[in-house]
Order: C-alpha cells, then structure tokens, then sequence
C-alpha cells in the first residue's frame, strides 16, 4: 500500500491500571494526551495509533492505540453491568467496556482507537471492505484483542563490521588485529622479487622486516627500550586476539610524555593512534 | 518499532505470505487454522476453516481471489479468498509440503511428501478445467524418487517451478514438459525455504547448512551467500533496498535445552551485495520458520516456532541507514 511517511505506522499500548482506592477516571485525561495527528510519543497512557485503510474518505475502522483500566464508582458489587458505550471524537473513538474480574470487582476498560484513513488502490479499498470470516465472523470491526496485540519495544541492533572504526573506538589502537597484508601486498609489485632472490642465495629465514624493500615498519614500533618498563597488550581470553589497546609504562613521566605527544594521532596501517595517558582503573 | 503480535495459532508457524499488493497476511501452522489478517493494523479478516491437519503451506494468486493451503492431512485446498468458503479439495496420498499458484493463477502446483510408502510427487491441475480436480487427475505429475521436496515456488512467467530437495539440491521442472530443465547442488543439507525477488529474477535459498544463497532464477547460477551460525529457515529478500532478512536459529528439538540468548532467534539482515550482516531484530523466543517482506518494502514478519507473527514495520533509521563498505 503505497501510503507515504513511515511514520504512521501502527503501535499502541495497552495501559492497565490496577483497580483500586483511587477512583479517578483517566478517560479525559488519555484524550488530552493524544494527539491528532502523527505518532505519540512513548508517554504513559497513549501509543501510536493503527488503523483501516478504507477507501479514501470511506468507512474508517479503528485500531487500538490505549486502553485503561480504572475502577469506577458507578459500579457496585452484585449490580448487572453496564452495556458498553461507543463514542465517537472527531478521529477519536473511545470504546467504554465493563467485565466482571473473577474476583467479583467489576472493571471499567477503556480503549482509545485513532481512526486514520489512508489512500489505497482500489483493490486493496475493496479488501478493505470485506466482511469477516471463519472463525473472526463475529469480530466487530478493529482488531480483536483476543489476536492482535501490541509487544514490546524492539529495535533493529546495526552491526558496523568497519574494523577501522572498531579499533579507533577501542582507545588507543597500537595492537591492530592482523593488518589486511594481502591486502596490501598487491599495491608494491616490485617486493617479492629481490626477496625470493636472496632467500635461495643463503637459504636462511630472513624476517620480512629485514628483507629487501621492506619498509622496517616493525623497528618503529620498538622504540627507545630502555626507557620502557612494561608493555601490557590486552588480548581476548578466549581468541587471543588483540582487543586493539595496549598499556605501556615508562620509567620516566617525561619520556611517556613524549610517547604521547609524538605518537598519538599517527597512522599505523590503516589505524590512527590514540595515546592518551592512562586512566586509573575504575574497580 | 513497535511489533504487531498476531495471536491466532495454537502451535509453531510453518508459513507466512502477503498478497500482491501486501494488504493481507496469510498464517499457517502446525494447527488445522489458515489465518488472513490486515497487515496495516494486525486485524483478522478471517479464518479457512477445512483442514484437518498440519498446514505446511499457503499460497494467494496475483488478484488475491484464491487462496491454497497444502496440509499433512493429505489434501490440497482452494479457497475464495474473500469469503472462506471451500472451492476445491484435492486428495493426496501423502501430505501437501509445497504448494503454489502460477503467475496468472490458473494452474496450481504443490509437492506431496514421501511418506507412508509412497514417492514424493509434484501435481500441477489447471484449473480452467474443472474436470482435472473433480477427478483428481493431474495434468502433469513429476515423481522424485531420489530425495524428497522440501521447498518450491514458481519462476518467472510460469514456464517453470523451482524446487529445493531434502539433500540440498536445486531443481528447474519445466510446466510444460515436466522435464528437469537445470540441476544444481550448492547446499549440503535440506532447503527449508524458497522465495522470489520482487521481479522474479533472483531467488534465495535458506538451507539447514546455515546459509542462505542467491540464485539466478533462469540458470540456477549461484551468486551469493550469507552465513550464520545456525540452521537458516526462511529468508527474504527486499522489495526496495538491497538487503535480505534471514529466519532460523537452532532446532525446534534443542530448543528447550538451551537459553534464548544462545538460541540466535533474531531475525538478521545481510547485505545483498556486501554478504554481511547489519542489523538484527529481536523478538521471538522460538526459532524463526518463516519470514516475509511486506511487498512495498516498509514492514516485514515473521513467524516463529513460539506460535506467534509478528508484524514488524521498520523504524526511520532503517531507512537512513547506509552501509559502510
């Protein structure tokens, strides 16, 4: 059904207020609550409001957008109930129901339905129309709420799988997960030749770092050792992978603050550092 | 967003379906109850009643004025859409698994299940010729003695109907011919779900193997894949982004040995093209059985093996939402 904004689309809330001492009807104060037009706002009493797509400006049916639950002083124990009322606002259509709890105290429900009316195809307007069936024969118009309920809340969790942005946001990211190197390989094309030539000269393991036309990336990664006391990289427990921060201690505040301010905002790889001194541990 | 919960079902789901226009949702589940509901407001316009079985499968033709339901009480019904009423039955020996209209509605086609001594079979009736129902003679009838149907739906046009057998094979049946037209074997364990794209180019498959892949609907040719972790029962795809929704979680029988959490029973959405995934909408404490697209793009359901749909009409940040590749 082509109907514009998603904004109107159908929820609402059941409100049930225990029966008790106070005997305050809340039928006003829920119709001041509700809007006109647009969705409501997750406020007590009110919910968005569902509705019939008749035909334009045809016969609405209405959807539940609240019901309340209040004791009334009209009824007493042992007295026939009351016939259910109907009334009809504007948009508003306030159901006044009565039931008989099992306990004998009799209950006033009060249900608010916005009517919307909404353009369709002509088609869907005649389904619209259609009378109910089966074992919904002898449904009145509107949702029954014997089936049709409203649950709760639910969002749609995103999941940003940009390993950059995860890493950026895990602090300061000097342990990166293991960089893209495939990746990255294919962007110098001229590196595996020499490499491959000096392996089969001396047939000894060259690291990479040290092989020819390496970029010695892993030496600046080490710097001045004497001046570091203690480097702690936190790792997952269970992956052992890195979790994208790392402690480092410095026997002197100058040197860490050195640290600081010629490392922090650097890139390394794909990342951008964050060096930042350390916080004392919250536990 | 709030979800609409449409409680008309006494045991789990098996299928959910909008009509064309998507105005109306067919329910059916493990119960004799076929439900059609407004999707706008969760409404029930009404029940078919008729069957005395499990129903596996249900199915509206392109003007909404047939419905047909297959059910494990070895028949095959065809409903008028608008009041209820009963216009055909078709007996089957073995329970109706799949069932479907083609593009113009006049020619029906369902599956029945190996079972009880009896091979797994597809029957296609036309029913501009009311003689074929009457005496329970099919046009065509194509066995399968190899591996039993699990899933089917018709392609483009009508020429021929796709089907997903239990050992993770793809067939093309002609409806001409009957012939098998391609064959294909891309999943290793049973195809719980078919459906199409909007414009019947493409459809994706949700495999017990816990994946879920993209077919060309005219070659059979494997595009994509999405991976879970566990068994995939239904998937969508969207009318108007590029995005899939994936029904599943573990198994109806190990459900009540674990906890929901570990359950995986949200419904996850993938990136068509990127295969990943990038959102995921909780709610149902059962494995999901079906999900299903409303046709303009705005809302899904989805119908679990808790015995509940629910109607999902998508928040503005999904429309916003743009993936960052």
């Amino acid at each position: 059904m082509p109907t514009g904004d998603y904004d109107s689309k159908p929820s609402w809330a059941d409100q049930v207020e225990e029966e008790g001492d106070d005997d305050k009807c809340i039928t006003s104060e829920l119709l001041k609550d509700i809007p006109l037009s647009g969705v409501l706002s997750g406020g007590a009493p009110s919910g968005g409001a569902p509705s019939g797509g008749a035909p334009s400006g045809g016969a609405p049916s209405g959807g539940v957008v609240s019901g309340g639950r209040t004791a009334d002083p009209d009824l007493v124990k042992g007295e026939p109930l009351p016939s259910p009322k109907e009334l009809v606002n504007g948009n508003i259509k306030t159901v006044t129901e009565y039931r008989e709890e099992e306990d004998g105290n009799k209950v006033k429900i009060i249900r608010t339905f916005r009517i919307e009316t909404r353009k369709a195809s002509k088609a869907v307007a005649r389904r619209k129309n259609w009378k109910k069936f089966g074992k919904s024969e002898f449904d009145a118009p509107g949702p029954n709420v014997a089936t049709t309920t409203v649950s709760d809340d639910v969002f749609m969790t995103f999941i940003t799988s940009k390993e950059g942005f995860r890493m950026l946001r895990g602090g300061g990211g000097a342990g990166a997960r293991a960089p893209p190197l495939a990746r990255a390989a294919p962007l110098v094309p001229a590196e595996p030749e020499p490499v491959q030539a000096q392996q089969s000269k001396t047939g000894k393991y060259v690291p990479p770092s040290l092989r020819d036309g390496a970029s010695r990336r892993g030496e600046s990664m080490q710097p001045n050792r004497r001046a570091i006391s203690r480097i702690y990289l936190a790792k997952d427990k269970t992956t052992g992978q890195s979790k994208g921060f790392a402690f480092i201690s410095f026997h002197r505040r100058e040197d860490a603050a050195r640290a600081i301010a010629g490392v922090s905002g650097f890139g390394y790889d794909h990342l951008i550092l964050n060096v930042e001194w350390a916080k004392p541990s919250t536990n | 967003m709030k979800p609409i919960l449409l409680q008309g079902h006494e045991r789990s789901i098996t299928q959910i379906k909008y009509n064309r226009e998507g105005d109306l949702l067919f329910t059916v589940a493990k119960d004799p109850i076929v439900n059609v509901w407004y999707s706008v407001n969760g409404e029930r316009l009404g029940t078919y009643n008729g069957h005395t079985g499990a129903v596996w499968c249900v199915d509206a033709d392109w003007d909404t004025r047939h419905v047909l339901t297959g059910s494990a009480d070895n028949s095959c019904h065809l409903w008028d859409c608008e009041t209820g009423k009963q216009l055909a039955l078709v007996k089957t020996n073995s329970a109706v698994r799949t069932c479907g209209f083609d593009f113009g509605g006049n020619i029906i086609m369902f599956s029945t299940d190996k079972q009880m001594g009896y091979q797994c079979f597809v029957s296609f009736f036309d029913l501009r010729d009311p003689s074929q129902i009457e005496n329970n003679e099919p046009y065509m009838k194509i066995p399968c003695s190899d591996s039993k149907i699990t899933s089917a739906v018709w392609g483009p046009l009508g020429e021929f109907i796709i089907v997903g057998h239990e050992n993770g094979e793809l067939n093309q049946f002609s409806a001409k011919s009957g012939e098998v037209l391609v064959n294909v074997k891309e999943h290793t364990k049973q195809i719980n779900d078919i459906q199409t794209s909007r414009d019947m180019t493409m459809f994706i498959t949700a495999s017990k193997d816990n994946t879920a892949k993209l077919f060309d609907c005219a070659t059979l040719n494997h595009l994509k894949t999405f991976r879970t972790e566990r068994p995939v029962n239904s998937a969508a795809l969207s009318p108007i982004f590029d995005h899939v929704v994936l029904g599943g979680g573990q198994e109806a029988m190990d459900v009540t040995t674990t906890s929901t959490r570990i359950g995986k029973f949200e419904a996850r959405f993938f990136h068509l093209a990127i295969e990943e995934e990038f959102g995921r909408v909780k709610g149902h404490f059962g494995p999901i059985n079906s999900v299903a697209f409303h046709p303009d793009g705005k809302s899904y359901s989805s119908g679990g093996e808790d015995g509940y749909v629910r109607i999902h009409y998508f928040d503005p940040q999904y429309f916003e939402f743009e993936f960052e590749a």
